[in-house]
């Protein structure tokens, strides 16, 4: 009898599946890519090839502030989500079982609740809030936080953890579910303070989470149109740019451009991390293995 | 055994209750320094719990823990003179054996250099030289414990504790390992509490024992004192293989023995003091036991029930042969295996189980 791993049309044509779904998932990118160096840009007769539109990002004032705009909400995202995430994990690991629903619901509740219902209750909730902030502050006369709700990059910020702690949250705890708990109370037994056994013991395993948590942050901030452009007030940002060109002008040649650039950027830095930790994995197995070899005796 | 007297571990009227679940009701524990003691006793009796509390990784309900004399409540694991070994599962997997044992000096803000004599020292004594570049998954089980150990003693606790350090262990291995332990605690001579809920491993380590049952404890005594004489029914039970006929006292004579009515017959058990009356027990040893013919009579000094044998089971080493007494109750009775002899009797044979007075035990609770 033939078993499964003897039969290698059964295993290229898994493979050729994989490559197809992933060739179908990836053809808006190459098409993107492909109209970024035409000379004439989206919907011309004519395809010519350039790479100037890449030479001219730059220079495009709107683009690259709303670029900046956008790693800049990001970053701060990741920041604070990261560590709450992480925090609301660890408590939730410690809960008994009815604290555990609440924590679960609670956390979980922001995926199901609709993108646009969401950003207007937070629209609302925030210009309440604004306006009770500048009663006090003319109340009081202090107008030190006067503006901190007035729409701008904070509710923006806040909007946008609400939105991605539960993936935080969940992707942190999955990887939190394979760590014994008796690790962190014999490194306490060894003389370890709380914090000193979670920084040597357990986060070292929970690492990868935590990391993976971080890329996705910062995808989904890349990628949120709704709750961002509701809430951020005045600036652009690299969505809310390229959704307004869309919808009124036309994508510029510059914003193919840049989106190539950031699909490109993100393949590969995603594509070397895997690779890296594939690579990294063999070797130190490969030197675990040689250095366990000389023992003699056992 | 504690020669000094010194008492490291005292631990008063401590309790611990999970909700509706009593895990622990007020025990009291000494424990002298230099000692071996063992928790022993029957799954989900409280030895864990009763461990954790004085290792600091479980809040009493009440009760105190006194170790050498300071009360330790309000202290964390890490500031109290314990170290603890667990089951399983507890070695640090993303660090070498090296980084394991080495980890607890480390944080004292220990060098390298003295940090790798202590290394040394450690290793050779669980016996693990030349493993200190290795990662755990590539000990097996029984090293990996010796690697818990190393880590635990290699920072030299006043106190080790060590929850069943040789439950994963297979039976060849835990019999070595146990023997591995005792000698270990002669030689560093600090106090072990030792949890299991294996008899035999108890026995071979232990310089006294602790029987926790239900959340109590039952008796404590010497390793031998708690398997040949013990106080209570249950201890009875739980040690070794006994045969307990219940009943109530009929009897007390002024020769030192007491005369129990156990339904199907009267016994008498040497016993100093006792009321007619009372609900009472009477435990013998298996081993204490031996089987004659129905028409045989028994020694003066012996005491006999009737029976009816049902059938013999050989056990390697010791033979097992069952009986069934009038009021349905079995009865066992093992002796060293003799392999020439065909059997002395068949299935169904009206027979006598004998043993002598002073082999009785009679337990009043
Ligand atoms: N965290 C907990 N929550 C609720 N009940 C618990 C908890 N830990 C232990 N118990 C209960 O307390 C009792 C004693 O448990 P413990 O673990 O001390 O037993 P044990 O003697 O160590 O048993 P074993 O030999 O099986 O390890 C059990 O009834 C157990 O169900
Ligand atoms: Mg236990």
């Amino acid at each position: 009898m033939q078993d499964d791993y003897a039969n290698i049309w059964g295993i290229r044509l898994q493979w050729a599946y994989l490559l197809a779904v992933v060739f179908v998932l990836m053809v808006p990118v190459f098409y993107n890519l492909y109209i970024s160096f035409n000379e004439f840009g989206f919907g011309a007769a004519r395809y010519e090839f350039t790479l100037d539109w890449y030479g001219v990002i730059f220079t495009d004032r709107l683009l690259t502030g709303a670029m900046g705009w956008t790693l800049a909400l990001a970053l701060v995202t990741v920041v604070f989500v990261v560590p709450m995430g992480l925090l609301t994990a660890k408590l939730f690991k410690q809960a008994g079982r009815r604290l555990k629903l609440t924590v679960v619901a609670v956390m979980l509740l922001p995926l199901f609740v609709p993108a646009d219902i969401f950003a207007s209750a937070l629209l609302v909730f925030f210009k309440q809030l604004n306006r009770i902030f500048q009663t006090v502050a003319e109340m009081t006369g202090i107008g030190a936080f006067e503006t901190w709700f007035e729409l701008g990059f904070m509710t923006a910020v806040i909007g946008l953890i609400i939105y991605t702690i539960p993936y935080v949250f969940i992707v942190i705890l999955i990887t939190m579910g394979r760590y014994r708990a008796e690790q962190t109370e014999a490194a306490r037994s060894c003389g370890a303070t709380a914090w000193r056994a979670f920084w040597d013991v357990e986060f070292p395993q929970i690492r990868a989470g935590v990391f993976s948590s971080c890329a996705f942050t910062v995808i989904l901030a890349f990628n949120e149109y709704v709750r961002t452009s509701t809430l951020k007030g005045g600036f652009d940002t690299f969505t809310s740019v390229l959704v307004s060109q869309m919808l009124n002008i036309g994508m510029s040649e510059q914003s193919y451009a840049m989106g190539g650039l950031i699909s490109a950027v993100a393949i590969t830095v995603i594509g070397s991390i895997i690779v890296f930790t594939l690579v990294r994995t063999d070797r130190l197995q490969r030197i675990e293995r040689a250095k366990a070899q000389p023992v003699g005796a056992d | 055994m504690n020669e000094t007297k010194d008492i490291a571990i005292e631990v008063v009227g401590l309790s611990k209750s999970y909700g509706p679940v009593r895990a622990l009701r007020s025990v009291d524990i000494a424990i002298g320094r230099n000692e071996y003691f063992v928790l022993l006793g029957p799954s989900g009796g409280g030895k864990t719990t009763l461990l954790r509390m004085i290792g600091g990784f479980t809040k009493p309900t009440a009760g105190r823990i006194l170790l050498h004399g300071v009360d330790v409540a309000h202290l964390p694991p890490d500031k109290r003179p314990t170290c603890m070994v667990f089951q399983s599962y507890a070695l640090f997997p993303h660090m070498t054996v090296a980084g394991n044992v080495g980890y607890g000096l480390k944080l004292k803000g220990m060098s390298k250099a003295e940090i790798q004599v202590r290394l040394d020292a450690v290793l050779e004594m669980v016996g693990l030289n030349g493993y200190q570049a290795r990662m755990p998954w590539e000990l097996s089980g029984g090293q990996q414990q010796r690697v818990q150990l190393a880590r635990a003693l290699v920072l030299e606790p006043e106190i080790l504790l060590l929850d069943e350090p040789l439950a994963a262990l297979d039976e060849q291995l835990r019999k070595d390992m146990c023997i591995w332990l005792k000698h270990l605690q002669e030689r560093v001579g600090i106090t072990f509490i030792h949890v299991t809920h294996n008899q035999e491993e108890a026995m071979s380590v232990a310089d006294r024992i602790a029987l926790i049952a239900d959340g109590e404890l039952v008796e404590c005594g010497d390793a031998r004192q708690v398997y040949r004489t013990p106080a209570r029914r249950f201890t009875a039970s739980f040690m070794g293989e006994s045969n307990l006929l219940d009943g109530t006292v009929a009897e007390v004579s002024g020769d030192g023995t007491v005369t129990v009515d156990v339904g199907i017959a009267r016994v008498a058990v040497p016993s100093a003091d006792a009321t007619a009356g009372i609900q009472a027990a009477v435990s013998v040893r298996s081993e204490a036991m031996r089987l004659i013919p129905r028409d045989q009579a028994q020694g003066a000094d012996e005491q006999a029930l009737d029976a009816i044998y049902q059938e013999e089971i050989y056990l390697g080493l010791m033979t097992r042969q069952i009986m069934a007494l009038p009021n349905g109750q079995t009865i066992s009775v093992r002796s060293v295996s003799d392999d020439d002899e065909a059997p002395a009797f068949q299935a169904g044979d009206a027979v006598r189980v004998v043993w002598k007075t002073a082999a009785g035990r009679l337990h009043l609770s």
